[in-house]
């Protein structure tokens, strides 16, 4: 009997951004789509999924598994399985960097610190209550200097007299940010303080678990060039970003779609899936 | 001859005056601080001044307190605003021994004795979800003028409960509840409960004894004080003015350590 080739997605609804990853059974990523998430969840889970699959030529039928994962993923109402987030990023971190043992992620709206062992999580950490020290930070304040997040990394890095930002708190730092301004310091060196702030208050959560080095950086703020040299500078020691930071949680959710179905034929079950289509629904829909 | 008192407090986004003679008020001013601290200590004084019709020598002697006193330009005893803050509150109900002092960027919790000397104080400035900002961040969102908060809080009957004790989230969060059809009070009655959670832990910290007064620009909106009268179970007392208390303690300072002589 001939083999069918096995396809697994994952869908990571973080607050900021949606991503999605389909992977064969060989762990290859064929397709990785990313859109920002907006009100409108479960039509936006929809047609970000359709997108990654048209760009390899599946259908959805051909998907083995769907798992979901981030803090919208109750909202996926395709999906076969809900994975919290940290159970997916240390997933994924794990496939990408076999034999981390610790691993930031900085997303759009918290920051979390994952001690792992042997490819397991171990121990978290994690700050959802406060924009300081996530995605948030920067985004608010670049919207204050009318810059685009893109283009933070790169200004950063031609700072060579960085200004300390003495306010944790995102709305004071704002303000800080303005006098600083409006005071004649240049862009460069107040981007560049603002990233050691962010990787000051990240890398101080951090600490709470004992870092093992070299540590993992993913999430979408690990894209930011300036961030990464500042955390690398706050830990005093390497950090490893992989080529696609954004997507880690969603790569451990295809991953963990794929653990559960072998699993589940070593076992020799079948794995009875509820029906699932491709159906559109609304984020404002009463059920 | 009579002698003139002038206490000056310079916030982060007011700046306020007082004169006093004789023990009583005879002249108050509230102007915006704007970026030059100078400036404004300046405009504050000569507005004074011109209100009672006295001149720079009439003045006996001056205390300046708040985040800009060092900036005041003209002789002055600098004093912190706490104590500022606890004189003027002894000033005007001498019974009160637990202040809460809400202010544009920080909020502050005081005990005092029956001479309105400081016992213990607490302060949170790190955070803008404990302070007035929170409220002028929300208040934005919802185009909501900040004299409308108060009246239109009171109204509310289902307050909205705010997950976060963080302003900028809480500013996404009041966004999610206006696309979902929440009332505006709703949700500004909901930002006094956040507040006022957020001023009890404070309490907590330093305890409480009665009388409780409330002082600062936070004074001036009802739907605050109401939540944190409803949290901590007790009345406040809120003096006419609460915005000015912290300068008219600097001026009674001025008074006692100049006077009597």
């Amino acid at each position: 009997m001939k083999a069918e080739p096995l396809y697994f997605a994952g869908i990571d609804l973080g607050s900021t951004m949606t991503k999605v990853v389909i992977i064969d059974a060989g762990e290859r990523l064929l397709s990785r789509v990313e859109s920002h998430t907006g009100a409108e969840h479960r039509r936006l889970a929809n047609r970000v999924m359709e997108e990654a699959l048209a760009l390899v030529g599946l259908s959805f039928s051909e998907i083995a598994y769907v798992v979901a994962t981030g803090y919208g993923r109750i909202n996926v109402p395709f999906a076969d399985r809900q994975i919290t987030e940290l159970t997916c990023h240390a997933r994924g971190v794990a496939s990408l960097f076999p034999g981390v043992r610790t691993a930031l992620d900085i997303g759009g709206q918290d920051a979390k610190g994952l001690k792992l062992k042997d490819g397991k999580l171990v121990d978290f950490v994690m700050n959802d209550k406060c924009a300081a020290g996530t995605g948030r930070f920067l985004e608010v304040i670049a919207r204050t200097l009318g810059l685009e997040l893109a283009e933070l990394g790169s200004l950063s890095l031609k700072s060579a007299n960085p200004v300390s930002i003495s306010n944790t708190c995102t709305v004071f730092a704002q303000q800080e940010v303005t006098t600083r301004l409006s005071d004649g310091v240049p862009l460069e060196d107040i981007v560049a303080g603002l990233h050691q702030a962010i990787a000051s208050r990240a890398v101080g959560m951090l600490r709470q678990l004992k870092i093992e080095p070299e540590v993992v950086f993913t999430g979408g703020v690990a894209k930011n060039s300036g961030v990464v040299k500042a955390v690398r500078e706050n830990l005093g020691g390497e950090v490893l970003v992989p080529d696609d930071p954004l997507i880690s949680g969603a790569l451990g959710a295809a991953l963990l779609g794929q653990d559960i179905l072998q699993k589940a034929q070593a076992k020799g079950e079948t794995v009875i899936r509820q029906e699932r289509r491709l159906t559109e629904a609304t984020f404002f829909q009463q059920t | 001859m009579m002698a003139y008192y002038l206490g000056i407090d310079i916030g982060s986004r007011t700046s306020k005056g007082v004169v006093t003679g004789d023990g009583r008020l005879l002249a108050c001013h509230v102007l915006p601080s704007g970026v030059n601290y100078r400036a404004a200590a300046e405009k504050l004084r000569e507005a004074l001044l011109g209100k009672i019709g006295l001149s720079v020598s009439d003045i006996a002697a001056t205390v300046a307190t708040g985040q800009g006193a060092g900036n005041v330009p003209f002789p002055n005893e600098p004093v912190t605003d706490i104590r500022c803050c606890a004189r003027g509150i002894n000033g005007v109900f001498p019974a009160a021994r637990t202040i809460i002092d809400v202010q544009a960027q920080s909020s502050q919790v005081i005990r005092l004795n029956g001479s309105g000397l400081v016992t213990g104080f607490v302060v949170s400035e790190k955070c803008a979800a404990g302070s007035g900002r929170f409220m002028e961040v929300i208040a934005n969102v919802l185009q909501v003028e900040l004299k409308d908060i108060g009246p239109l809080s009171l109204k509310s009957k289902n307050p909205v409960a705010f997950s976060t004790g963080c302003a900028v989230f809480g500013e996404s969060e009041a966004v999610s509840r206006v696309a979902e059809g929440s009332a505006v009070e709703d949700i500004l009655a909901g930002v006094h409960q956040a507040l006022a959670d957020k001023i009890s832990a404070l309490v907590d910290r330093v305890g409480m004894e009665t009388d409780c007064a409330l002082s600062g620009g936070g004074g001036l909106d009802t739907g605050l004080i109401r939540a944190v009268e409803a949290k901590l179970g007790v009345r406040m007392l809120v003096p006419p003015q609460p915005q000015i208390i912290t300068a008219l303690g600097a001026a009674i300072m001025a008074e006692e350590t100049r006077g009597g002589h």
